[in-house]
């Protein structure tokens, strides 16, 4: 059960770290990601949409060196959740038939018609496009740089260092709980549900006692090198290139265009 | 000659009437290699916390350069005496191994500039270039201790404090942890390795310090004291097979009597060849 989590946060952050745009500014690739995500969204038009998804796919692709097919197997949870979600929108319930299609069920009607499919449509897009445009952000840049940028643009140092150091213990935590779990069912802990509960609340218990003196002993480690109260890493320059910027503005001219047609 | 780092009367309790070190007194001296001995509990980590300002003694003190250091002081112990600890996942905070390794020198508050030589040297040190960029859990746990030796390399302290450096690491990484350790100690840094390897300790320390129950048992030049069976015993603590083969080569005649144990097996083979001839 912990198992796939643990393997989705290991997929994301891994191929964040293996991405070919890792080297970019990672505040220039928030402003990429939140400025596309604003315009696909403002813009309200399929077109913009699809054009959002295409050119993220082609970046992760081109630039990032991203495998195709962990691409689409990444978009592939949220997409299962959006056509979900489309479909609800798509179709109406009726007492009676309406519309352009109906399917009659024993006490009521599943209605459509093509404006209402065009509009579920769109909004499937539109929503694709702005994971798309996260995606963006989240595949290519290594959880402590995104932080460092966060805390360029002012938030609270606390909040910095909580998100940094939980990024850390996640790792920690997950080491130590899938060991624990290895050891559970070495010792057949997962054979029934009942032992399976048992095991698994043993687990989480033991887990936050460690956690607690982990947290100790991060702290004697701290003091040991100095730390007074303000977590600081030197940060390696990745400077932005006119390129970069060049091609930012054409991308948004391009999809502010499609806007306006 | 004055010692870099003393400890006069140490003592710290983590419970109330429990005293995890009880009246400690250590002069260490520059360019030592002190192997420090001792059952789990004995105290040793302690002693590393206390001595590199972590942990407040309950009583005596702390002189660096014979200077006592004061409750004020104390914050800045870790400026001079570094402390790798024993679990690497203890020590690891930051998202890459260049942050993890500037952690320190940031600290110090150190120009930019002078943080990035210190982080590229001791990366270089250690070997660990090719992983600048890559997250700690990534890392194997032989390339975790040696990112938490170079994190200490950055920060150029004086006394470098290591606790089981050697615990969970492979054959290979063993040997190459103790490269590193001679090539430091070559280069005139104090060291202090709190080890359960006997071996290790014999072939590599110029003094072993054996604490036992809070407090130091015994001092001395490792043939001396690893020889002492009291002192053995009551630390709980094997003799180094070298020293059993030895005293197995002396009984059978085998080796000269008056001759002090050899501390490696190069040693050995070297002063019975000596012998032979």
């Amino acid at each position: 059960m912990a198992h796939g989590h643990a393997h989705g946060v290991r997929a994301v952050d891994r191929l964040a770290y293996r991405s070919g745009m890792r080297d970019w500014n990672a505040a220039f690739k928030t402003v990429l990601a939140a400025g596309t995500l604003g315009l696909c969204l403002a813009a309200d038009r399929l077109a913009v949409s699809l054009c959002v998804i295409a050119a993220c796919a082609a970046l992760q692709r081109v630039c990032g060196r991203l495998p195709l097919r962990d691409y689409l197997g990444l978009l592939a949870v949220p997409l299962g959740f959006l056509l979900l979600g489309g479909l609800a929108v798509a179709v109406d319930l009726s007492a009676v038939p309406a519309g352009g299609w109906s399917l009659r069920l024993p006490w009521c009607c599943l209605c459509a018609d093509a404006d209402s499919v065009r509009f579920a449509a769109a909004l499937v897009c539109k929503a694709l496009g702005a994971v798309s445009a996260l995606y963006l952000l989240a595949l290519t840049t290594a959880a402590g740089e995104w932080v460092a940028v966060l805390r360029r643009a002012h938030l609270p140092a606390l909040l910095c260092e909580l998100l940094y150091l939980i990024y850390r213990f996640v790792f920690v935590l997950l080491d130590q709980s899938g060991r624990m779990r290895d050891a559970a069912g070495a010792r057949l802990g997962w054979r029934d549900f009942r032992t399976a509960c048992r095991s698994f609340g043993g687990m989480a218990g033991n887990l936050l006692v460690l956690a607690l003196r982990r947290a100790r002993v991060y702290d004697d480690a701290m003091a040991a090198r100095g730390y007074d109260g303000a977590l600081r890493f030197l940060e390696e320059d990745k400077p932005v290139r006119a390129a970069q910027v060049a091609g930012l503005l054409a991308f948004w001219a391009a999809l502010l265009a499609l806007a306006f047609l | 000659m004055q010692p870099v780092l003393q400890a006069k009367g140490l003592r710290f309790c983590y419970e109330a009437d429990k005293p995890a070190l009880d009246g400690v007194s250590l002069d260490i001296f520059a360019g030592e290699r002190i192997a420090v001995l001792g059952p789990n509990g004995a105290g040793k980590s302690t002693l590393f916390l206390c001595l590199t300002g972590v942990l407040a003694p309950d009583g005596g003190e702390i002189v660096l350069h014979g200077q006592t250091v004061g409750r004020k002081g104390r914050k800045r112990l870790c400026e001079h005496v570094g402390v790798v600890f024993q679990n690497a996942d203890d020590q690891i905070i930051a998202s890459t191994v260049a942050a993890e390794v500037s952690f320190g020198p940031m600290n110090l508050r150190l120009p930019r500039d002078e943080v990035a030589r210190r982080v590229d040297n001791a990366l270089d040190y250690m070997d660990l270039q090719a992983f600048r960029a890559r997250p700690p859990h990534d890392l194997s746990g032989g390339e975790k201790k040696r990112v938490t030796i170079a994190d200490m390399l950055a920060m150029q302290s004086e006394v470098l404090l290591l606790d089981e450096p050697f615990a969970s690491l492979d054959p290979a990484g063993s040997e190459r942890l103790e490269a590193v350790l001679a090539r430091l100690s070559d280069e005139g840094r104090t060291l202090l390795i709190a080890t359960h390897d006997m071996d290790f300790a014999l072939r590599w320390a110029t003094r072993a310090v054996v604490f036992a129950g809070g407090s130091v048992l015994a001092d001395g030049a490792p043939q001396a004291v690893l020889a002492d069976d009291t002192v053995l015993r009551r630390a709980q603590l094997r003799r180094p097979l070298l020293m059993e083969v030895w005293d197995t080569l002396r009984e059978r005649g085998l080796a000269p009597a008056d001759a002090p144990c050899p501390v490696s097996a190069g040693a050995l083979a070297r002063l019975l060849d000596g012998r032979a001839d």
